[in-house]
């Protein structure tokens, strides 16, 4: 029983992380039409910058880190969106994926020049500090990682159903011709959009990074992947539905490691991919007609 | 008086196959004017094209005789008055009835007159109250036109391009919609109405316009165009 517990606590805390991830593909999937490979980088380039922004301020610790690796990603994001994204607006999905494919191996290979390409040490800008809830003892940095990232993905779901530019972004996801013809600036929300998604990547990227205390050129290869079959998984006419498959296979992972063992921990993810698109074409909650 | 929408050899296609081909209309403020045609015939293409949702491959489009529509975005036509009833509703399914309102008057500035607008429209539409937090998607189709109408109208709009506004509703509701096109018309707002229900749209209508495969093949009042012998073949022909 307490086992069980606390891997469904752990999951929890490494599956908000995929859910954030998770709705950064969604959303440019769902809104601009285009299957983001950078996005798992910009997460990537977020954790250095927050790594720099804490190296240069270290008095300002964690709150600067968070900012810089917020501001770090959405300026990548806003980079690839006008440099490779809009040109390619209204051309096939898959010139889009190719073009994001190929800022996505830059931005990997130039981080691993500028960095190395083996982890490096993450500045520790939290106290290594257990704290026990129960039966379930978490660190504080699973609690903050966590609590982070439930922020982002409630604030997410606000916007989207309560502000103006939010029911715009969901009128250009289901039909983009009928919002630009009902006075949306489609152009304009697609790019707010795609710097809403990098910046709350790149917040979630330094949280993780203080809480495995390391980074890594490459980091974004896992996180990405995960969140990728999060997206396939819930379908993706609702982004509330990608932020519960996200914690839902972080807990499934914890699950498997827990229960099973940790080598097959990878794999649980493609079988649940893997059974409910044979089931559930669409995913779980439906998706948009293409 | 000056046109408020004038289209003057209008071509349009898809790939190289013409789907609009040398297309010429205008309507005046206030009027209601309706192209009848057949499936396939252009309708909807010329309507895109209007709102500049499709490209056209030559001619031009004017609104007030001075602002060239094919260099606008739709989002800057929609500024200038312009609003749309897209065939089959196409409402936003996902969203309640409530933001499909809202969102047909996303770029008002003024939100206290947007509120005022979108009470206005419930009031006018009582079933429509009933249902403000339900998802459009779950809608009857009549109820789904009505959200489709209402949400063009939120933005007092000059002219409504109106695509097929009576296609798959029941008989009952068909009647309701076209005594409601009248209504908006009497409220002064022009109508570009695009219609296969050739009966009902010349009752309404100022002025018709026929349209086979890309080509404008008969134009003038309705009740002219009616008691037309090609006409009733075609469009009005066999049953009563």
């Amino acid at each position: 029983m307490e086992l069980l517990l606390q891997q469904l606590a752990n999951g929890l805390v490494i599956g908000s992380t995929y859910a954030v991830v998770a709705i950064g593909f969604a959303l440019a999937f769902t809104v601009l039409r285009v299957i983001n490979f950078a996005h798992p980088d910009i997460f990537m380039v977020g954790m250095f910058a927050g790594l720099v922004g804490a190296a240069q301020w270290p008095a300002l610790g964690f709150a600067i880190a968070i900012l810089a690796g917020a501001l770090g990603a959405c300026f990548v994001g806003f980079a690839l969106e006008r440099a490779v994204i809009a040109p390619l607006r209204g051309r096939d999905v898959l010139m889009t994926l190719i073009g994001t494919l190929g800022v996505a191996i830059c931005l990997q290979n130039g981080m691993a020049l500028i960095a190395g390409p083996d982890p490096v040490a993450y500045p520790a800008l939290l106290p290594r500090q257990f704290v026990d809830i129960g039966p379930v003892a978490l660190t504080l940095r699973q609690i903050l990682n966590f609590g982070i990232s439930l922020c982002l993905l409630i604030l997410v779901s606000l916007y989207v159903r309560r502000t103006a530019f939010g029911r715009a972004t969901r009128a250009i996801a289901e039909r983009p011709d009928v919002a630009a013809a009902f006075g949306v600036n489609v152009a304009r929300i697609c790019r707010l959009t795609i710097l809403l998604a990098s910046s709350m990547a790149g917040i979630a990227a330094v949280s993780v990074g203080v809480l495995y205390g390391s980074a890594s050129a490459f980091v974004g290869l896992l996180y990405g992947l995960k969140a990728f079959i999060c997206m396939l998984v819930a379908g993706n006419r609702y982004f509330e539905g990608v932020m519960v498959v996200g914690l839902a296979i972080g807990v499934i992972e914890a699950l498997v490691t827990g229960y099973l063992s940790s080598s097959l921990r990878d794999a649980a993810a493609f079988f649940v991919l893997i059974g409910v698109l044979y089931f559930r074409p669409n995913g779980l909650f439906g998706s948009y007609a293409a | 008086m000056t046109a408020l929408l004038q289209v003057k050899a209008l071509a349009v296609s898809y790939g190289v196959v013409p789907a609009v081909d040398g297309v010429s209309l205008e309507i005046k403020p206030g009027e209601l004017r309706v192209i009848l045609g057949a499936n396939g015939a252009g309708k909807t293409t010329i309507i895109k094209t209007l709102f500049g949702l499709l490209r056209a491959r030559a001619g031009e489009i004017s609104f007030n005789e001075e602002i060239d529509l094919l260099r606008l975005k739709p989002h800057q036509i929609h500024a200038l008055g312009v609003a749309w009833v897209p065939e089959g509703r196409q409402l936003w399914n996902t969203l309640s009835v409530m933001d499909n309102l809202r969102l047909g008057g996303f770029g008002m500035k003024d939100k206290a007159l947007l509120e005022r607008r979108i009470e206005g429209m419930l009031e006018r539409f009582p079933r429509l109250r009933e249902r403000h937090n339900q998802i459009a998607g779950s809608l009857s189709g009549g109820e789904q036109q009505m959200v489709a109408i209402a949400r063009a109208l939120i933005s007092a709009p000059r002219l409504v391009l109106m695509d097929e506004p009576s296609l798959g509703l029941a008989p009952l509701m068909v009647r309701e919609v076209f005594d409601l096109v009248r209504e908006i018309n009497a409220m002064g707002i022009a109508i570009l109405m695009v219609e296969q229900n050739a009966r009902q749209a010349l009752k309404v209508a100022h002025w018709a316009y026929l349209l086979e495969t890309g080509r404008i093949v008969e134009s003038g009042p309705a009740a002219e165009i009616a008691s037309k012998e090609s006409v009733q073949a075609v469009f009005l022909g066999g049953h009563a």
